[in-house]
Formats: C-alpha cells, sequence, structure tokens
C-alpha cells in the first residue's frame, strides 16, 4: 500500500484515475444513451475500444523502449519494455474477451476474421512468443536485446498484418466503420472521456510495474 | 566477404546435406498426411492447394531454419564466427541468401509429388509462380534468420523458432496463398498484384529489419 502513496504525483495519480473510472463507469451505465439496433450490448464499445487503444498503445512503448534500450544499453528502458508488454498483453486479452461479447448478439457469432481483431490476436500471439523468448532466452542480457528487437518487430509487422487481414476477407469488414468524429456528441463524448480514463489508468499501471522491477532489479544487483 | 561466408554455409550444406534433408523428409511426410487426409478430389484440391502449399513450405522451413545456426552451436562456433572482423549484417546476409538457396532447392524436390499425390493439374504458365515462391522464400527466410538467431541459444529454442516464426510470418502467408492462388487459377495479374506488393513490402522491411538488427541478435 506503501507503494500507492511514495510521492505527490503518485499519489495524486491514484486518487485522479480512481475518480475518473468512478464517473466513468457511471456515464457508460446510466447516462449514455442506448442505441435501438444494438441495446445494452452497445454499452461495451465504451470499454472495447479505449482498452483495444491502451492495450495498441502500450505495445507502441515496448517498441520505443526496445529502441531506446538497444540505444542507451540502460537496463532501465529493458523494465520499462518489459512492464509495458505485460500491460498490454493484459489490456490485449481483455480486447479478446470484450469483443466476442459484443460480436454474439450483433454479428449473430463471437467470431469473425475481422482485421482489427484478427490483428489483436496474432499481436497477442506474436507477445505469447515474446515471454517464452524472455522466459527461455538464456542470460538477462542477452534476453533483453532479444526482447528489444522483438518488440519493434512486432510492432512493424502490425500494418502488414492489418492490411493483409483486411483484403484477405473483405466480406468480414463488419466492424463500425464510422469515424468516431462523426458519432453523436452523446456518444462521442463519453467515448472520450473513457479514453482519457483508460490512459491514466495505463499511465498508473506502468508506473508501479516499472517500480516493482526496478526494486526486483535492485535487489538482484545488490544480492550479487 | 559476402562470397567467403556464403561459400562457408554451402560448403557445410553440401557436406553433411543437413538443413536441406530434414526440410525435405519432413514435407514429404506432411505431403503424405495431405494426401490421406483430403478427399481426393482433385476439384477441391485444386482449389486448396496454394494454401496445403504454403503451409507445408512453412512447416518444413521450420526445422531448416533451426539448423541454420546449428552447426555453429553444435561445435560452439559461433563465438569465433562473430570474433571475426565481419559485419554482422553481412553475415546476415550470408544465411539469407543461403536459407533461401536450400528452402528452393527442398521445394524443387518436393513440387513434383505435391503435383502427383494430389492430383493437380499443372499450371499453364510457370514463370510467375516462380517469381511468387522467390519472394515468399525471400520473406519467410528474411524473418526465419532473425528468429533462428534469437532463439538459437534459448533453452527451447526448437519450440520457440515456431512460435514466434508463425505469428510474425502471417502476413506473409496470406499474401503467397493470394498471389498464387490467383497465378494457379489464371486470374489476371491485376486480381492479385496487390499481394504481390505486400510480398515486396513485406521483403524490404524484414530484410532491412535483419541486416540492421542482426548485430544485436549475435553480440555475446
Amino acid at each position: 500500500m506503501s507503494l500507492l502513496f511514495q510521492d505527490r504525483l503518485t499519489c495524486g495519480l491514484v486518487i485522479v484515475t480512481t475518480i475518473l473510472m468512478v464517473l466513468n463507469l457511471y456515464i457508460i451505465f446510466v447516462i449514455t444513451p442506448i442505441v435501438p439496433e444494438q441495446h445494452w450490448a452497445q454499452k461495451i464499445f465504451y470499454l472495447h475500444v479505449p482498452i483495444a487503444w491502451t492495450g495498441f498503445l502500450s505495445y507502441f512503448i515496448v517498441m520505443l523502449a526496445g529502441i531506446l534500450f538497444l540505444l542507451k544499453k540502460d537496463t532501465f528502458w529493458d523494465r520499462v519494455g518489459l512492464a509495458a508488454a505485460e500491460i498490454g498483453t493484459l489490456f490485449v486479452i481483455l480486447v479478446l474477451i470484450t469483443g466476442p461479447i459484443w460480436a454474439t448478439p450483433i454479428w449473430g457469432k463471437p467470431w469473425v476474421w475481422e482485421p482489427r481483431l484478427t490483428t489483436t490476436l496474432i499481436l497477442f500471439l506474436i507477445y505469447v512468443g515474446y515471454f517464452m523468448l524472455r522466459k527461455f532466452g538464456g542470460h538477462p542480457e542477452r534476453v533483453a536485446r532479444y526482447a528489444a528487437v522483438l518488440g519493434i518487430l512486432a510492432f512493424i509487422d502490425v500494418p502488414l498484418i492489418f492490411y493483409s487481414v483486411k483484403f484477405w476477407a473483405p466480406q468480414f469488414q463488419l466492424h463500425p466503420q464510422v469515424e468516431m468524429v462523426q458519432q453523436p456528441k452523446d456518444i462521442l463524448k463519453p467515448f472520450l472521456f473513457s479514453l482519457t480514463t483508460f490512459t491514466f489508468l495505463y499511465i498508473l499501471m506502468l508506473r508501479f510495474r516499472v517500480r516493482v522491477l526496478n526494486f526486483s532489479h535492485q535487489i538482484k544487483s545488490n544480492n550479487v | 566477404m559476402f562470397t567467403t561466408l556464403l561459400k562457408k554455409e554451402l560448403f557445410v550444406e553440401l557436406r553433411n546435406k543437413e538443413v536441406i534433408l530434414s526440410m525435405l523428409a519432413f514435407g514429404m511426410s506432411v505431403l503424405l498426411i495431405y494426401s490421406f487426409s483430403l478427399s481426393g478430389d482433385p476439384k477441391i484440391n485444386h482449389e486448396i492447394a496454394p494454401g496445403l502449399f504454403w503451409s507445408l513450405v512453412v512447416l518444413s522451413s521450420t526445422l531448416g531454419l533451426h539448423r541454420l545456426f546449428g552447426q555453429e552451436k553444435d561445435f560452439d562456433a559461433f563465438a569465433s564466427l562473430i570474433a571475426a572482423p565481419i559485419d554482422r549484417g553481412t553475415l546476415y546476409l550470408a544465411k539469407w541468401v543461403s536459407g533461401i538457396m536450400f528452402l528452393s532447392v527442398t521445394e524443387l524436390l518436393i513440387i513434383l509429388p505435391f503435383f502427383l499425390f494430389l492430383g493437380l493439374s499443372l499450371p499453364v504458365s510457370f514463370l510467375p509462380g516462380i517469381g511468387i515462391v522467390l519472394l515468399g522464400n525471400l520473406g519467410i527466410v528474411a524473418v526465419g534468420v532473425i528468429v533462428s538467431g534469437l532463439a538459437m541459444r534459448a533453452k527451447m529454442s526448437a519450440v520457440l523458432l515456431p512460435v514466434l516464426l508463425f505469428p510474425l510470418i502471417t502476413p506473409l502467408l496470406i499474401a503467397s496463398v493470394k498471389a498464387t492462388t490467383g497465378w494457379y487459377q489464371i486470374l489476371p495479374f491485376s486480381h492479385w498484384q496487390f499481394w504481390v506488393m505486400i510480398m515486396a513490402t513485406y521483403v524490404v522491411i524484414f530484410g532491412l529489419a535483419g541486416y540492421i538488427f542482426f548485430d544485436h541478435i549475435t553480440e555475446e
């Protein structure tokens, strides 16, 4: 618990994120309108999309941390990469769970080879390999380098996966294709609020995880 | 230096034929399973042939890719290799080109039984097909050498290689199957040129990535 309130910034971040999350859930379940053709299933959109955004943002951070690690050889960036990979994978798993929950009543089946969902699944599988590499890769210094390279390659692969799946199965372009700016204001505003809330949550989670990994690194260094 | 390294790769392979033999034996076994598992209807086989061919190539390639660094690993020679004043990018290029050669030879040996066992009709023109297969090989081996390098010193390298390779090559595999289908079913080039472009983009991106990152992968 002392970890939560170690400095003013973290303490402030915890308080702000908690308030935002409570407000966010209230807005989603009480205030937002029910879209006639989707009923309650549409509510998941306010969670599903921000979770997906956070997952992809996290994998972008993995790539960035990988580049910085390879350039600076500072193990801090390796720990940032690992933390971002763990949190990103957690969010991607949530995307893969919330997606089919929404799809079942709307598309009539839980899974279709839709580009965004498929890209997320493939990215998830790449990260399963990423964690296996971290676990079985051998010497920690070498593993850090390998993980950095794989994190970069995984993110480079994203647009290629997306476009190949998109044109592989054009009949599955069922995902809502409407641009977010074209959504009515009573949907757009809560959506943007949810997006901000999840971004705050992500920053907080990343901060904590990096701190825990830093402690773990210090303990290991002291023991050696 | 590139030629010397390539000669070394080819010489080692010519001496023990480890990479090609393992890919060929495995490929033939998979082909046998395909032949027994499918309905035997040539019309259905004709439709799914491109997908079967590329899955056969990808599955067989994992064995060959695993052995790309096998000799160096077994005889603990990799440290000596990277201790030599050689640009690591050149080392990657030599592994890449030799890997493509081994995979292409395997495909050449397996293609006739593939058509024969599945009762497929021969394609009208061969040249575009050869181009597609070469482009696919370039992509598979470009990523394969990187992944093989990453997995080389890991505890479970044989397991890690396919786990890392398959999701990474998904876009290439989709594009290869689509382009091969377009060519084999004699569709106009405009129908499948997009897939060739995806394949070429993939090869350029991952070829460059391998050349740049191989230094970090091989560092002791």
